[in-house]
């Protein structure tokens, strides 16, 4: 009886030169089969699509100084370059605006409301050390079009289904993009553990085996009770 | 009017307590300690080469984590002061060794710090180390050596330096140790 496997596969240190779904068929082609589900790090598709900055090509904005002093500072944006990063892709205003009315929601209890009205973006970034050299100066934008790249990674693999997902070692995954009919929150459930790694960009792909046989198997038993 | 009046004052006000939030905040301090640093030690050596190292510490005193985003050695020996060598340097952190010369970003928290080993490399221009260490020793030549390291935290990146003196007298004393010096002090 097929079972859930997570399979990390690690790659050479792929750069903006590379093409993430050429890259995903050359180290996983002979891995992939109908039922597996194909999930890739969505900093990794970010750096092939030149989506890095160094914090020297940055022009800071006075906005910026300020603001990322009420980010805690574990957070990517509390340096003035993760600030300023969000603020040139969402806009300075919107992320005032987000700031403010965060923080009057932290004031009666509600977490979290300034990373849903400060744009996509503001969960995305990682700041500088948040990825292995030769990027560990750099801050990392989130990937573009993230369900597109995981619809060609399918139809390029003839698999079940392929995800761009944001996972780390605190139990957080994010599940960035995926084919149609697959269920994020299923998918970043099953990643949670972090099987990319700490180092996540030597093994920026994690074939997730006989997902669509399993699947089937739980409906067959839900619908025979 | 009296409207007008309040917001400037209520202005004022927030600007006054984001600038006080600000300043009782703080931000990342580091200091590289280079003059409690270790002797260099001689750690290799042929013919033509000799590679000194040392350890120096670190420390975040600032009230914030920081980063440092880049670290090297800039040694400082123009041929003019003394022409016997070529020099190399490279600096490492002791929690993360490589020899590439690549110093990857490190957060530091607050109050906590670090040890990077310093290895510098002579080598002789015409004959052997020895001989070349032996005249740089003659003529009493030290050479400064700065830690130049990027930091980013709250504030904007910055590049500070440390400097640090490898003395003619400490390379002797190096080679001594080692048996490996053609004089004797």
């Amino acid at each position: 009886m097929a079972e859930l496997e997570l399979k990390p596969v690690g790659t050479r240190i792929l750069t903006d030169k590379d093409n993430i779904v050429d890259m995903i068929e050359k180290y996983t082609k002979e891995d992939i089969g109908p039922d597996d589900v194909v999930s890739v790090a969505e900093s990794v598709v970010a750096i092939t699509q030149g989506r890095v900055a160094r914090p020297e090509d940055f022009k800071v904005c006075f906005l910026a100084k300020i603001l990322c002093r009420f980010v805690p500072q574990k957070g990517s944006l509390s340096s003035v370059y993760g600030m300023q990063s969000l603020m040139d892709a969402e806009g300075k205003w919107r992320v005032l605006f987000a700031m403010i009315i965060g923080m009057f929601a932290k004031i009666v209890g509600k977490n979290g409301v300034f990373y849903e009205l400060a744009g996509s973006h503001a969960a995305l970034v990682d700041d500088v050390t948040g990825t292995m050299p030769p990027f560990d100066k750099c801050l990392v934008y989130g990937p573009l079009e993230a369900n597109g790249v995981a619809e060609e990674i399918k139809r390029r693999l003839g698999c079940y289904g392929a995800a761009v997902a944001d996972v780390n070692d605190l139990k957080r995954a994010l599940v960035v993009g995926a084919s149609a009919g697959l269920d994020p929150k299923k998918l970043a459930h099953i990643l949670i553990d972090n099987p990319f790694g700490n180092a996540s960009q030597r093994t920026p792909i994690v074939i997730i085996k006989n997902y669509a046989a399993v699947e089937r198997r739980t409906e067959n038993l839900l619908s025979s009770e | 009017m009296e409207i007008l009046v309040t917001i400037v004052i209520i202005a004022i006000i927030m600007a006054v307590a984001v600038w006080l939030f600000i300043a009782k905040q703080g931000d990342a301090d580091f200091e590289f300690k280079v003059n409690e640093r270790t002797e260099f030690k001689l750690v290799d050596q042929t013919e033509k080469t000799a590679t000194f190292s040392c350890e120096v510490a670190f420390i975040n005193k600032g009230s914030q984590d920081g980063t440092i985003m880049d670290a090297y050695p800039r040694h400082l020996l123009p041929y003019e002061q003394f022409d016997g060598v070529e020099v190399n340097s490279r600096m490492e952190l002791t929690t993360a060794l490589r020899t590439d010369n690549y110093f990857e970003a490190v957060i530091i928290p607050k109050g906590t710090g670090g040890i990077v080993i310093v290895t510098v490399t002579f080598t002789a221009k015409t004959g052997n180390i020895k001989d070349a260490l032996q005249n740089l020793y003659d003529l009493s030549v030290d050479m400064p050596i700065d830690i130049v390291y990027q930091i980013v935290a709250r504030t904007p990146w910055y590049i500070h330096k440390a400097r640090m003196i490898m003395t003619c007298d400490e390379i002797n004393r190096a080679m001594q140790a080692k048996g490996t010096a053609k004089w004797e002090g």
